[in-house]
């Protein structure tokens, strides 16, 4: 990569204090993110990935408490940045998606007047659209995310549409002012999977489009696979592995990466060659977590695991956070992404 | 009660103030109702006109009334008959309205129909105006008085019953306890009615509050209860004229214990809540 | 030559809808599907296509309109589903459902659900049913500590086998599974997944297992029906119709799995379930095939050797 990431993640720490105990629920998260990039979290519940994502927005829980590391996007520390500063990039250059449409859009306001609340929001946003109305700003947006007649559903109420439509308004409303950065979490979670392929067409297409940044989270390796240039695996709050796609599926090199993969059923499997992911998630509680959470559940585990954590180690491509990655040869190397 | 149970209520006491006060307000008017009478200092009935309108001393604590009666002797057996009047009149309501309620939003349809138009009938009518009207047919009693309250309060419960039936009846447990053997009648019974609870609770609480309210109002006006019976609203009704010429506490204090029984009452509705609401406990 | 398991005729399900007097809703058009002793069978379509409305009609939590559901020889869309419970055949049929969280009674311990069907459809005296109840637990892999606890004290994987297990208590012989691993995270899902099949083995169960995650279908049946709007469009022995399927719906919907390469695009909108016109193919309108022919005649589900396909152009 010749360019500075736009968004650089570093040692980024974060637990919540709650009734029965301190949820440590990242620890020390590297996280790369360049413009026009698709990159994909992957990871089960549990893994941090939303609690991430929340806390790059400033839309942590109450509880969450940020214990050390840095987020910085456009020369500014997220993590560290006012509550006024956070609410301007809101929307404007940093945008998210949620996973279950209806509940992201207000059911007392028509659709027109939602997209009109965020474009007003952030109104002096440069871009092709300085000039027009607010209207026909919105009409854009809609038509930028193929609903048909736009104009007429500018005045419909949420409740009047379909779910895959809301999902569409609702994409619509975080790209309406072009940010640079799209997090989308989890958008195709319970979807069909004929629509799921349709939205995922959509996000990434205007993605490309736009040369928009998108961090893509899903628990759901196949269908980041199938859309991301690059994919972060993360277990118990800790990032653990990081590749180009094609480089991951290749050759994973950390033991819960391969793992997963073995134990998602693909078009080849049986249910004999399914391998699930032994043990479970550790309590993120424990005062006595090993280094690497993973250390319990892994079969190469050393004395070396579960006192010293592993760091993201490896080519400039592909790196993994494992004392004992399962190719402990040189990782390959990559052709640095466009 | 096993020993989890006491934890959490242990629990839900600890973690906000306010409840803790409202669970002890609670617990010393029941105190009140259930000992007072046998406790007091003097006979509640007990009239000596040397002592008439005396203010607040050591001896009377909250003074004496025109009939020289210790008014804090009768403030304090006054809490048996409200607290007896409001937990009969909400025990019929609850008792009446929850099943009627849950069968509206279970089964839909005629049942939903019917009840809820009768729900609403009973809205319309303002509580004073339902009460004179069954004084007026029936006699004067406290039995009515009674009766009046568990009307005017039924579609609360109705309405609580059916939208938690309404919402859980498509839930997946609800299929699942017909695949076990459930006919509709144990559904409602056994599964719906205890997860119908905690809404409920505060319904509960918040309607004793209301239905002392009541009952004191109704009295007030000389309905129901009737004097020389010690009764909060009674007693405000025989310190309403002495307001003007000086003598405040003949009202004052009833009046503050009663204002202290409804508040502990509201308060108590949120700790219910809490507390038997099983998606709170950890 | 064995008695099917349970043998579907020609049913149907209508619903009347709301606000538009006579306007009916075909969720379930007349289907027929067989399911042999042992057997599991997959059926697969998206939201909408009525294998929900299907399977509770199959577990007698609905009335179908029309048709016949024949079970063990014995006819059983005669019984009313309200009276359903009661009946002795009501153990025969049961269902694991899909969410886990939503399927079990938040104030019933997971002792408690398990043994509430034998509580009510066996004779088991309680000694007997906690005995049962640790026999089965045991069977799914639930640890007896877990069993005093309530639902919101487990976690997805736990709440999946207190559903598997009190299906499983009662000794059915068809069980009905609707998306059982849809709410479950990937490395659960397989372990999930590898006791269903294990079950079946071992107790000789006739599955019905519901999902839209063909990957999963695949692995987990011997014979898989799609459905489209109300109708079955294709049948056939898993493997092959994955493989190679014969309906264009289903070609679109295989396409459509993440790593199957090129995609089939649909376009066009849903034809509605609302009285649908009989003589227009369903797919029609959406349909990459579509010709006027499938806008006069409905195609009939034809048999071509193990397979069976709702389609004009199928050969």
């Amino acid at each position: 990569m010749t360019q500075p990431p736009l968004l650089e993640v570093r040692d980024f720490s974060l637990e919540f204090r709650t009734r029965g105990g301190t949820v440590r629920a990242l620890e020390g998260i590297d996280l790369q993110l360049h413009k026009g990039e698709i990159v994909g979290l992957v990871g089960e519940s549990g893994s941090g990935k939303s609690v991430l994502s929340y806390a790059l927005l400033g839309i942590s829980d109450r509880a969450a408490r940020i214990t050390g590391g840095s987020a910085v996007f456009g020369g500014m520390d997220l993590l560290t940045a006012r509550e006024s500063q956070l609410a301007d990039l809101r929307g404007r250059e940093i945008s998210m998606i949620f996973q279950s449409p209806r509940t992201a859009l207000n059911p007392i306001r028509r659709v027109g007047q939602q997209l009109q609340d965020v474009l007003r929001r952030h109104a002096a946003a440069p871009g092709p659209d300085l000039g027009k109305s607010l209207k026909e700003r919105a009409v854009q947006a809609l038509r930028d995310v193929a609903i048909a007649d736009p104009e007429r559903r500018l005045a419909a109420y949420p409740f009047e549409m379909s779910g895959g439509m809301c999902q569409r308004v609702m994409i619509a409303l975080a790209l309406a002012c072009r940010p640079s950065l799209l997090i989308a979490d989890e958008p195709t979670t319970g979807l069909d999977v004929t629509t799921q392929a349709a939205v995922m067409d959509l996000i990434t297409g205007l993605a490309r489009e736009r040369h928009m940044a998108t961090l893509f989270i899903t628990h759901d390796l196949a269908l980041a696979a199938d859309y991301c240039d690059r994919i972060v695996v993360m277990h118990a709050g800790h990032a653990v592995e990081c590749a180009p796609t094609k480089s991951l599926f290749a050759a994973p090199q950390h033991p819960y990466t391969a793992r997963l993969m073995s134990s998602t059923p693909g078009e080849r499997s049986t249910i004999a060659s399914l391998e699930p992911v032994p043990g479970n998630l550790p309590d993120l509680r424990r005062d006595d977590l090993p280094a690497c959470r993973f250390a319990e559940r892994c079969e190469r585990a050393s004395k070396r695991c579960r006192s010293e954590r592993p760091r993201l180690d490896g080519t400039a491509a592909h790196v993994v956070a494992c004392w004992h990655p399962l190719r402990e040869a040189a990782a390959l190397k990559e052709p640095a992404h466009v | 009660m096993n020993a989890e149970t006491w934890k959490h209520i242990r629990h839900v006491l600890g973690e906000n103030p306010v409840t803790l006060l409202a669970v002890t307000l609670f617990m010393l008017f029941v105190l009140m109702a259930v000992f007072g009478p046998a406790l007091v200092p003097y006979d509640p009935l007990a009239s000596n006109s040397a002592v008439a309108l005396q203010p607040p001393s050591a001896a009377h604590w909250f003074g004496t009334d025109p009939l020289g009666r210790d008014i804090f002797s009768r403030t304090v057996v006054a809490t048996r008959l409200d607290l007896g009047i409001a937990v009969s009149a909400v025990a019929a309501s609850f008792l009446i309205g929850m099943p009627l309620g849950l069968a509206a939003g279970f089964f839909g349809g005629w049942w939903d129909r019917i009840i809820t138009r009768l729900s609403d009938t009973i809205m319309a009518f303002p509580l004073f105006v339902l009460a004179m009207g069954i004084v007026a047919a029936l006699g004067n009693t406290v039995g009515n008085i009674v009766l009046a309250t568990a009307i005017i309060n039924l579609p609360f419960y109705v309405r609580v019953a059916r939208a938690e039936a309404n919402v859980r009846r498509s839930a997946g447990w609800i299929e699942a306890a017909r695949l076990s053997g459930n006919g509709d009648a144990r559904i409602l019974a056994v599964h719906l009615f205890p997860n119908a609870l905690p809404p409920a609770m505060v319904q509960v609480s918040l309607n004793m509050g209301w239905a002392i309210l009541n009952a004191a109002g109704l009295s007030f006006i000389g309905l129901g209860v009737r004097p020389p019976t010690p009764e909060w609203g009674i007693l405000v009704a025989e310190g309403a004229q002495f307001i003007v010429s000086g003598e405040w506490w003949v009202s004052f204090f009833p009046g503050a214990v009663l204002m202290l029984a409804v508040f502990s009452f509201n308060l108590l509705g949120d700790a219910l809540r809490d507390i038997f609401d099983p998606r709170r406990r950890t | 030559m064995s008695e099917a398991l349970l043998q579907v005729e020609a049913l149907h399900k209508r619903f009347p809808v709301a606000g538009r007097r006579g306007a009916m809703l075909h969720a379930v058009d007349e289907v027929s599907l067989v399911v042999d002793p042992g057997e599991s069978v997959g059926l697969v379509g998206e939201s909408g296509c009525g294998k929900s409305t299907l399977v509770r009609l199959l577990a007698r939590l609905l009335d179908p309109s029309d048709g016949r559901i024949v079970f063990a020889g014995q006819e059983l869309g005669e019984i009313r589903a309200g009276r359903f419970a009661r009946t002795p055949q009501r153990a025969s049929i049961q269902m694991v459902f899909q969410d886990p969280t939503d399927s079990l009674n938040p104030r019933f311990s997971a002792r408690e659900a398990i043994a509430e069907p034998l509580r009510l459809l066996t004779g088991m005296s309680a000694a007997e049913i906690e005995r049962r109840v640790d026999e089965v637990a045991l069977q799914v892999g639930l640890p007896l500590a877990l069993l005093p606890r309530y639902a919101h004290q487990l976690s997805g994987g736990q709440k999946a086998r207190v559903g598997i297990a009190r299906a499983l208590a009662v000794k059915p012989r068809l069980l009905i599974l609707d998306e059982p691993t849809a709410a479950l995270d990937v490395s659960v899902q397989a372990v999930v997944l590898q006791l269903l099949a294990e079950l079946r083995r071992d107790l000789g169960l006739s599955y019905l297992f519901v999902s839209h995650d063909l990957n999963v279908v695949r692995l987990l049946t011997d014979r898989v029906a799609v459905m489209y709007l109300g109708k079955i469009v294709e049948t056939g022995p898993s493997e092959a119709v994955f493989r190679a399927p014969r309906h264009p719906y289903t070609q679109a919907l295989v396409s459509a799995i993440p790593g199957q390469g090129p995609r089939i695009k649909l376009t066009g909108e849903v034809s509605s379930p609302i009285d649908p016109p009989a003589h227009v193919c369903r797919f029609h309108g959406r349909c990459p095939q579509g010709e006027d022919r499938c806008a006069r005649e409905a195609p009939p589900l034809r048999r071509l050797g193990s397979r069976e396909v709702a389609c004009h152009f199928a050969a």
